[in-house]
């Protein structure tokens, strides 16, 4: 406080570019522009995440290589795919926390830095039980996606929040896509180029992932800021009172306290956990049931995945267009109906018979569980303020553990036929869906009921005002 | 004798070819014709990149004249024995040549004449491609249309003799290594050179 009395305060921020609202939160979307701290942050984040997920998800392109090389068995390989996830659980519920107390620039720098060096240990590995180690500890980059949610809910205001999150999300999703096509064309390029053998050109292509990744963390660190207002340390030192009675355990139960954050967990588990199952699984089933060729059914699994540049941030539009219309209730219903008719749209594609017909309810079924996903984090924001991040890893992570746990229960062995592994896996996405009608917020109402304005209960656990 | 012969060889070609009219070609309906032997003994281990493999390859003489007219090339091919197929889906074998996976490596590719009886012997270094796994060898005899029309192989129809070993290299060089060690020393040096800055620069203010 003495030095505000010695000195001039700084000049404010160039706000005049972006529309602000009260709380500096940008309350326009322009996709292509830069302008500082907004857009910048989006772009920041949007890439570091990008990068994440090209990483996570460079390995699977070149198995055909690297299973004869590590003399992996099939039981090897479902283990490790497994294991990639399940190390993102746990990373995931822990940058939640990170996050409202580090703040999302330093978290997620961190992590990508941290990441790196194990993306570059895969060059190393030479038997399956390092194999799956190496696959579980590069799951947990994936934690990123927590920190990428939570700094645009903090940079974005509430009427584009869906937006801003659904298309950051959306357009790092696609690095899983991405890696398919440009890590089998960095090998080719490898063999027949430089001449260098199979069993090390795969080796030394990861360079490249992990590269990207240290950029990318780096101009976070650089240029990123958490706040629209400043850093975090700088900002929350302002506030020495809030910042006395937040500590780790506090910030921590609170969210978990919160039953929102545990359906929200469950849902989410059922629309981004899917799409992350189909990733795996659609590649072999169009492969073994309609006998296309490796290269198509690999072109099929990319464009479910490529997918994401649109359809992930058009469920955060239709979030912010239905809150705008109905609020709260509105959003949650936009949810409820979309998810319902994705694993509508996945019954149907366990039982269509022919190969364009299944293709194009895949287009269908991929466009509205990513739209879901969207959606969910369009509601993800407005459930809690000061454990925004614990609820976000809560979300994040339920994700994921609904992966692994589709996988496990439909996709490893031979109990289901694999068409009728997909009907099953809509049939829970529509089961696990319902619990959404339970999500209650007494200032703006549920799907079934309207809200009763709760005063003691507000003050208490929010400080959101749509 | 020579006649029930000529009639038994030209009743099987035709089943052949009868099978191959319709695109596919049964491993079960092709007849075993070929001799084929390889030079490493029964459980050898063979280094790829560095120790050779011999194959020799010819029609069995023992059958009667006119079985080999349809054929045109030859190729060997090695082919992975059984326990280096268990739990591996990418390597199996299946009835539909088409389809089969077991034989994924080519040593040799040769045209072939019916009129030379001698049998035919290529010497190779095992290329630095083929992984860790045991081996047999077997040759495939394509027609006019590259259809397969009939094998042979160095093991027995159940897989279980004259198997030899590959040992792959290792794809590890010391240069990559050093290369992702200082990458992620790089890394992890400049997480910390961060902190480092982001410290003095708010002791900086702090002091102001």
């Amino acid at each position: 406080m003495e030095s505000q009395r010695t000195k001039p305060p700084p000049p404010p921020l160039p706000f005049s570019l972006l529309p602000v609202d009260e709380n500096q939160k940008a309350t326009e979307f322009r996709v292509f522009s830069i302008s500082k701290p907004h857009m910048l942050a989006f772009h920041l984040a949007w890439l570091s995440l990008f990068s994440c997920f090209f990483s996570t998800f460079s390995i699977p392109p070149l198995l055909p290589i690297i299973r004869d090389d590590l003399k992996l068995t099939d039981a090897d390989i479902g283990h490790a795919g497994i294991a990639s996830f399940v190390g993102s659980i746990f990373s995931r519920l822990a940058m939640g926390p990170a996050c409202d107390l580090f703040g999302p620039r330093i978290a997620s720098a961190t992590l990508s830095l941290l990441t790196a060096p194990i993306i570059l240990a895969t060059s190393l590995v030479s038997s399956p039980q390092s194999f799956i180690l190496i696959r579980f500890l590069i799951g947990f980059s994936l934690a990123n996606f927590v920190a990428n949610q939570f700094w645009m809910s903090s940079m974005f205001s509430t009427n584009v929040v869906g937006l801003a999150n659904g298309v950051a999300a959306g357009w790092a999703n696609m690095g899983a896509g991405v890696t398919q096509l440009v890590m089998p064309f960095l090998y080719n390029i490898l063999i027949k180029y430089f001449n260098i053998v199979p069993f090390t050109a795969w080796r030394v292509i990861f360079i490249v992932p992990a590269t990207f990744q240290v950029i990318t963390a780096i101009t976070v660190l650089v240029y990123g800021q958490d706040l629209p207002t400043g850093n975090y340390k700088k900002v929350r030192t302002q506030y020495t009172k809030q910042t006395q009675k937040e500590n780790l355990l506090g910030i921590l139960f609170r969210g978990l306290r919160n039953y929102r954050g545990w359906i929200l967990a469950l849902t989410y588990g059922y629309c981004f956990g899917v799409e992350l199952t189909t990733d795996n699984v659609i590649a072999q089933y169009f492969y073994d049931r309609f006998h296309v060729d490796l290269q198509l059914a690999g072109t099929i699994a990319a464009s479910f995945g490529m997918a994401n540049l649109f359809s992930r941030p058009i469920g955060g539009v239709i979030s912010d267009k239905m809150g705008k219309r109905f609020g709260m209730r509105g959003r949650l219903w936009g949810l409820w109906v979309v998810q319902t008719v994705a694993g509508l749209l996945c019954v149907l594609l366990g039982r269509i018979n022919s190969l364009w017909g299944s293709i194009v309810v895949m287009c269908g079924f991929s466009v509205f569980v990513q739209a879901a996903s969207g959606l969910t984090f369009g509601v993800v924001p407005f459930v809690s303020q000061r454990s925004l991040g614990v609820i976000a890893g809560m979300t994040g992570s339920g994700g994921t553990v609904g992966a692994v746990v589709t996988q496990l229960l439909l996709f490893s062995g031979s109990k289901f036929s694999k068409q009728t592994s997909i009907s099953l896996m809509g049939t829970m996405m529509i089961v696990c869906t319902l619990p959404i009608t339970l999500i209650y917020f007494p200032q703006w109402g549920g799907m079934l009921c309207g809200p009763s304005f709760d005063p003691e209960k507000a003050n208490e656990d929010y400080h959101l005002l749509e | 004798m020579a006649a029930r012969g000529i009639l038994l060889a030209s009743l099987l070609l035709f089943s052949c070819l009868a099978v191959t009219c319709y695109g596919i070609v049964l491993f079960s309906s092709l007849p075993s014709t070929l001799v084929v032997t390889a030079s490493p003994k029964q459980g050898q281990v063979l280094k790829a990149g560095e120790d050779k493999i011999t194959v020799t390859w010819g029609l069995n003489q023992s059958l009667p004249a006119g079985v080999d007219s349809a054929y045109k090339t030859i190729k060997l091919k090695l082919c992975y024995a059984p326990i280096s197929q268990v739990d591996r889906a990418w390597r199996k074998t299946v009835e539909n040549l088409s389809k089969d996976k077991t034989c994924q490596f080519l040593i040799v590719s040769r045209a072939y004449d019916a009129s030379n009886k001698a049998v035919q012997s290529y010497e190779a270094t095992v290329e630095r491609d083929v992984p860790t796994a045991t081996y047999f060898v077997r040759a495939y005899a394509y027609n006019s249309d590259n259809v397969e029309v009939a094998y042979g192989q160095t093991t027995d129809s159940h897989k279980t003799t004259d198997l030899f070993q590959v040992q792959a290299i290792s794809g590890r060089h010391v240069s990559l290594d050093i290369a992702s060690a200082c990458f992620s020393a790089f890394s992890v040096v400049s997480l910390i050179g961060f902190f480092v800055v982001e410290m003095r620069r708010a002791k900086q203010s702090q002091k102001k």
